[in-house]
């Protein structure tokens, strides 16, 4: 048997490597801006060389060349990536192999493997980005591959259209049986072979904060994660998200406490809320729970001693969901160690020298720390303090900068300037970084926080109780945390998003948009076994057993084969003859009666003759109903009423009692 | 070694094969008898297919696990498709026209689409020929040749072929083993030009000629099975009147007579070589002929179905 015994003509064969190569350039293009440049060149001049070799008829490259190259190339990817395990040096692989295959392609079977290469290349396309609008591209470009694969195989090679309507129909016919095998194919936890994780730049919270520095992450609409209340909503002021606490000040730059701390026990007051966070892909780990969180997956998650919740796995590098519970009314602990009351109320004593004595002197003038804390919320309502997002450069001193010359600034000069405050009157403080607010969706019921509602805050503590949260933002611009960072800016301030959220229609599609994606992260691309146990449940299978997918998995088949064949068998079915003929066959199906059927090779003329000498009286009936279907059958344009008489006269013809008799039962 | 073991395992699959019986023509494709595999492009689609799954898992993306499933799915229909393609294909083998013993014998099958769908890609082969791929429009029938060399005289059987398709990705491949009833006679070669000629017998009483060496127009006279095509009056058939054939009076010479015993000191097959030259040179100019062999005593005649008579005669001659 061979398996090539389809051969493609010169012709043929240049217009279907023309195409193959523009479906595969298709297939590698989501490809190209996380490629190392060199390796899109080399396939792309192999291409264009392969291209220019099929034009000119030229011959392709010597072997020994062939096999140097990509020896040489199978090394330089080595080299950029220091391994060949991994999305993105496998990746680089198959653009570079399928380039150089490209080089030696000479019949149809190698034109399949460069489609297969091409195939490849859209699987692998899925593994570096989920987003929706991906779909479309990659269905277009499997459709295109498929067509090309076709025509690679058919002697005759049928047009693009023709092709491309034949196998556009068979991907909707395999269509519903990829669903159901979506639907019930198990998802296994884990991974079976590590590979490296990929290194991009995201944007998102870090782990120290200095003011004065430009934030760029204010002025990104990007969004950082969606939340879905089971019930009510947090009211605004209560939506802050819990991110890294940074504890460590050295006089301009706020850190994380590296050293172990003791951990203290959450005490949850008032009500709680229960919702599912989907986080977008970031650096680090981190589960920007509702503050405070208080129940979680400990499979996946663990909360560290400064109160930051962390997924188990090292980096939150695709689309993720918690399910977790939050209560927004909670104590910390009673007592705080003596090494933590030192750090936590540490400020360089060389500077910010007037910031430190101003804070002494507000805290001798206020009977307690409660009010102390007040007098200096209200220091900077009062004051000529002004909410910015374009604050000017900080000096040395920058606290003192901020407190007593510039006195603009946003979240982190206020977090920071405050804390600094309350450390110096020996009041435990820290800063804590996170979100405050968020955007609700009523398409898909749910909080959109983006980057731009990155938010710090300060926590002091306060003996009996534990960490408090006081927002120093609150007091010099409450429209920031009530209504969000476009409404507490003034108008010629860049906010990301204002022009959309001015607009209400864009504000909707905008609203829209994000629904769909949200419904596409949740019920696609995180689809798992949750879903599928909600599934089994829907079918009234309570008894959650895998079983249960098997079986379906065996009837999804057997129904796919079943429908396909049915749909094939009508595809196939028989067409009916032409109506002459089919009155032609009744003349001799009436004929049968009397055993003058017709004889497999014979030509009407014939067949007439021979039941005229065999039933004279009726010759002239005969003779007509021959001529009619000749005329019928053979004749360019016959008279219009032909098939009528045709019909009329085999209809009415006198075959005698006998016969009639035997038609009487017919079929035996 | 191996190839003697291939040959002996070939022939007890054909014989397995074959176990129904010989087929009838016209034959009807079910499904019983169509066999489907994966052709080698299709293992490597599938090898292609689990490495795609096997990383959609070890990513956990549901995308990629999707594409991987719409593309196994899309292998499986294919698979309907190629089996489809050929089942209810009508087959028929309507026989060969005789060949000279050396030449080729060429099988003429009939396939015919009943269906309302084009059926592409057909091929026809067996092992010493393969067609190239036929496209069948609906409702359409198209003729296939087979060929099948025919090195001595006698009866070729056309015995075993198959009818095969990889439409329409070349994944799989699907094919049917026919074997169909349909011989093809070969004629003994013919001798090479000598200067041997037949004896010609002395007129015998009651045998009626014309005038000697006359060669007169004497009319026309119904076309008979058996009648040269040469003496057809083509312009009489062309003023509708019918088959007519020319009758020449004195267009007879002296009858000959191709007798096996007269060539003595030949063997069977030279002598039989020799008898098959002197019916084509005799056809050919039109002379009538009488054929005698031992056993075998065919009178005198011409014309195209007297030449047949002859020459089967001499192919089965001893078989």
């Amino acid at each position: 048997m061979n398996d090539a015994a389809t051969t493609l003509t010169t012709a043929a064969f240049s217009r279907v490597l023309r195409w193959s190569i523009a479906a595969l350039a298709l297939a590698i293009a989501p490809h190209v801006p996380h490629l190392a440049p060199w390796t899109v060149l080399l396939a792309g001049s192999a291409a264009l060389l392969r291209l220019w070799i099929d034009a000119k008829g030229r011959e392709l490259p010597a072997k020994w060349l062939r096999i140097v190259v990509a020896f040489a190339a199978l090394l330089g990817v080595l080299h950029s990536y220091r391994t060949l395990n991994g999305i993105e040096a496998g990746t680089a692989l198959l653009v570079v192999m399928a380039g150089m295959k490209l080089l030696e392609t000479r019949n149809n079977r190698d034109l399949t493997v460069i489609i297969f290469l091409a195939y490849f290349a859209l699987f692998a396309a899925f593994l570096y980005d989920q987003r929706i609008l991906l779909l479309p591209y990659l269905l277009a470009c499997t459709w295109l591959l498929t067509t090309t694969l076709m025509r690679i195989h058919h002697s005759q090679m049928p047009g693009m259209r023709t092709a491309g309507v034949h196998s556009g129909k068979m991907l909707l016919q395999a269509l519903p049986l990829a669903a159901l095998l979506f639907l019930l194919v198990p998802r296994l936890p884990g991974q079976f072979w590590s590979v490296p994780a990929r290194e991009q730049a995201i944007t998102g919270l870090s782990e120290e904060m200095t003011p004065g520095d430009v934030s760029e992450l204010s002025l990104s609409s990007a969004v950082a994660f969606r939340a879905h209340f089971e019930g009510e909503l947090p009211p605004p002021r209560e939506r802050y998200w819990r991110g890294p606490v940074l504890q460590q000040f050295d006089g301009r730059t706020w850190r994380r406490l590296a050293m172990p701390q003791p951990r203290q026990a959450i005490v949850a007051q008032g009500p709680h809320y229960d919702y599912r966070i989907t986080l977008e892909p970031q650096e680090r780990n981190w589960i920007f729970a509702l503050d405070m969180a208080t129940d979680w997956d400990e499979d996946r998650a663990a909360r560290s001693a400064d109160l930051l919740l962390s997924a188990r796995q090292p980096r939150i590098s695709v689309l993720t969901s918690f399910q977790l519970r939050s209560a927004t009314r909670y104590r910390t602990g009673e007592e705080l160690s003596p090494v933590m009351r030192q750090i936590t109320t540490f400020i360089p004593s060389s500077n910010n020298q007037r910031t430190q004595a101003l804070a002494r002197q507000m805290r001798a003038q206020s009977p307690d720390d409660a009010s102390f804390i007040q007098n200096v919320l209200r220091l900077f309502n009062t004051s000529d303090f002004y909410y910015t997002l374009q604050p000017p450069a900080l000096a040395d001193n920058a606290v003192d900068d901020f407190m007593f010359n510039t006195r603009r600034g946003f979240c982190e000069h206020y977090a920071s300037a405050f804390t600094v405050m309350m450390r110096a009157a020996g009041i435990p403080a820290r800063v804590v970084t996170g979100y405050q607010g968020g955007e609700y969706n009523p398409l898909g019921d749910y909080l959109i926080v983006r980057q731009s509602d990155a938010h710090a805050w300060t926590e002091v503590w306060e003996t009996g109780r534990g960490w408090r949260r006081v927002d120093p933002t609150a007091a010099i611009a409450p429209d920031r945390i009530e209504r969000g960072l476009q409404a507490a800016m003034g108008a010629n301030e860049p906010v990301p998003g204002r022009m959309v959220g001015n607009h209400a229609l864009l504000s909707q599609l905008r609203l829209a948009w994000d629904a769909a994606n949200t419904f596409w992260n949740n019920q696609v691309v995180q689809f798992g076994a949750d879903q599928q146990r909600w599934l089994l449940r829907q079918l009234n299978l309570d008894d959650e057993r895998w079983e249960y997918l098997g079986v379906g998995l065996g009837l999804a088949l057997a129904a796919f084969f079943g429908a396909l064949s049915l749909y094939l068998a009508w595809q196939f079915r028989s067409a009916p003859p032409p109506p002459a003929r089919a009155a032609f066959a009744k003349l001799s199906r009436r004929f049968a009666a009397i055993d003058l059927a017709r004889q497999d090779q014979e030509g009407p003329r014939d067949y007439i003759t021979r039941l005229a000498r065999a039933r004279p009286e009726l010759a002239s009936r005969l003779q007509q109903i021959g001529a009619l279907y000749i005329a019928l059958e053979y004749q360019a344009v016959a008279p219009p009423d032909t098939l009528q008489k045709l019909q009329r006269a085999i209809r009415q013809l006198p075959l005698g009692r006998a016969a009639r008799r035997v038609q009487q039962s017919p079929e035996q | 070694m191996f190839a003697a073991i291939a040959r002996r395992l070939s022939a007890l699959s054909r014989r397995w094969a074959r176990r129904h019986g010989m087929d009838a023509s016209p034959c009807t494709l079910r499904a019983r008898r169509i066999y489907i595999l994966p052709t080698g492009l299709g293992l490597a689609y599938g090898l292609m297919l689990l490495a795609m799954l096997v990383g959609a898992m070890n990513y956990a993306n549901n995308l990629a696990l999707g594409l991987a499933l719409l593309l196994g799915s899309l292998g499986l229909t294919t698979m309907h498709h190629c089996h489809r393609n050929l089942h209810e294909l009508v087959v028929r083998a309507v026989g060969a026209d005789a060949v000279f013993a050396g030449q080729t014998a060429r099988f003429r099958i009939i396939l015919e689409n009943t269906a309302s769908t084009t059926r592409a890609e057909l091929v026809v082969e067996n092992e010493h020929h393969v067609n190239t791929p036929l496209q069948l429009p609906p409702n359409s029938t198209i003729e296939a040749q087979l060929q099948m060399p025919a090195p001595h005289r006698g009866k070729v059987f056309l015995d075993q072929f198959r009818i095969s398709t990889h439409h329409p990705l070349g994944l799989f491949r699907a094919w049917a083993y026919l074997h169909m009833d349909a011989h093809c006679m070969v004629y003994p070669r013919q001798a090479a030009d000598n200067d041997l000629s037949p004896i010609t017998p002395l007129t015998t009483a009651g045998e009626r000629h014309g005038a000697p060496g006359a060669e007169e127009f004497a009319g026309l006279r119904p076309y008979q099975p058996g009648d040269s095509p040469r003496r057809i009056d083509w312009k009489a058939y062309a003023r509708e009147q019918g088959l007519q054939v020319k009758h020449h009076a004195g267009a007879q010479t002296q009858p000959e007579l191709l007798d096996f015993e007269a060539l003595a000191g030949m063997d069977t097959e030279a002598r039989l070589s020799q008898l098959c030259r002197w019916v084509e040179d005799a056809n050919r100019e039109d002379r009538r002929y009488a054929l005698k062999m031992p056993g075998v005593n065919i009178a005198t005649g011409n014309g195209s179905a007297h030449r047949q008579r002859c020459l089967t005669a001499l192919a089965l001659y001893g078989l």
